[in-house]
């Protein structure tokens, strides 16, 4: 109805600087099949938990309820708990200016101290925010709110603790993210190139 | 967790293989239908997504992460929403609630845009980088809800009612917000940028 209106808009987006759709699908499938076995995971738990309940009360017996434990606990977070990148951010190995490094969900309060000194002690820090479990958590409820299902299958210590750094030279970040790579308790390490006023970390 | 994604050849007759041995094969090949059909799918919603990302956004990056997002969500929900009678539909109302929480989160730390410059004065052709960027801006001016409405309606070509479904309000409220965002675009374009009604 309003062909002007339409060629305007189709114009606005002839910058576009592209992409590759093959590569967005099998993104989704992966981050996405992690999300379905982590329901899957859940939903088999709650089943159990379930079982234990009737029998409980069937037999009379008084149990005290055991907290049933996925069998096999996911080594790595699933990408759906990862904070979204902040806007303007890209991913980049080399040359980034934020870095988030995300720690394990096993790591100890030693190991989460050890990794905070090198990082107050590194010149290459410029800016230095740490990511708790509840903030991480709270913002992750936002953004899958629409999926409460899923929500409610995940608690606060399901998300990663982050170390959130913006570099004072971004050439310097290869050999920082590998550095930091390699400290124990740290699970992934995510460089990305940010404008200035992006959060610190280049994630949300 | 290092799954590799199988390759989408299998098509979906496939899926149920009897025997005893079948089992796990006949799982495998239903997955690899069902991730061909995804495929399928994000390469044909993708681009337009991914734009319509761009003019709620201003940020190829953003939109790029959103839509990715986008579909990441519809995976998840595939087996229940794949036979759903508008798919796009489905994935545009994902795209806007992400696009609506996202700039929900980021108000508190919202950047002055720029001074608008004062053109149009006629001297901006269609097409040009000015007015190419006057318009996203300008959108970038209205609420997110009518832009919302905007960019569905005319970037998209969506129905009136199509719309009302997609953001879950009333065709009214749509209507209401397409006039009241089309004049305001006029106000901040000039009478230069034509829009007929």
């Amino acid at each position: 109805m309003d062909a002007n209106l339409r060629e305007h808009f189709d114009q606005a987006v002839s910058d576009d600087p592209g992409f590759d759709p093959g590569e967005m699908a099998h993104a989704a499938i992966a981050r996405g099949g992690r999300v379905r076995r982590r329901r899957r995971q859940m939903a088999a738990v709650g089943a159990a938990a379930g079982v234990v309940l009737v029998l409980g009360v069937a037999g009379g017996v008084n149990l005290r309820s055991q907290p049933a434990q996925p069998s096999d606990q996911p080594t790595t977070v699933a990408a759906a708990m990862m904070p979204l990148a902040s806007p303007g951010c890209s991913l980049k190995a080399a040359g980034a200016t934020d870095v988030a490094i995300f720690l394990t969900s096993e790591v100890t309060q030693a190991q989460r101290a050890a990794i905070l000194a090198a990082l107050q002690g590194d010149s290459r820090v410029e800016q230095l925010v740490f990511e708790d479990r509840q903030s991480a958590y709270e913002k992750f409820r936002e953004l899958w709110k629409d999926s409460p299902d899923f929500v409610a299958a995940v608690s606060p210590k399901d998300l990663p603790e982050s170390f959130r750094v913006r570099l004072a030279d971004a050439s310097t970040s290869p050999a920082f993210v590998a550095k930091y790579q390699e400290q124990t308790g740290v699970q992934d390490v995510v460089g990305r190139r940010c404008p200035q006023n992006a959060a610190v970390g280049g994630v949300q | 967790m290092t799954e590799t994604v199988t390759s989408p050849r299998v098509a979906d007759d496939t899926t149920r293989t009897g025997g005893p041995a079948g089992w796990g094969a006949g799982r495998r090949r239903a997955r690899a239908a069902r991730d061909a059909e995804f495929t399928a799918f994000v390469e044909s919603a993708a681009t337009r997504l991914r734009r319509s990302a761009y003019l709620m956004t201003r940020d190829w990056h953003l939109a790029q992460d959103l839509t990715q997002h986008t579909f990441t969500k519809m995976y998840t929900a595939w087996d229940r929403i794949r036979t759903g009678p508008n798919l796009e539909g489905y994935s545009r109302r994902v795209l806007m609630n992400l696009v609506f929480d996202q700039q929900k989160r980021r108000s508190g730390s919202e950047i002055v845009l720029a001074e608008m410059p004062d053109q149009p004065d006629g001297t901006a052709a269609a097409g040009s980088p000015e007015l190419r960027l006057a318009l996203v801006d300008a959108l970038a001016r209205l609420s997110v809800e009518d832009r919302a409405v905007l960019v569905l309606r005319h970037a998209e070509d969506h129905s009136v009612d199509t719309v009302s479904t997609i953001l879950g309000v009333s065709v009214s409220v749509v209507k209401m917000r397409n006039a009241r965002a089309l004049a305001r675009l006029r106000t901040l374009l000039g009478e230069d940028f034509r829009l007929t009604e």
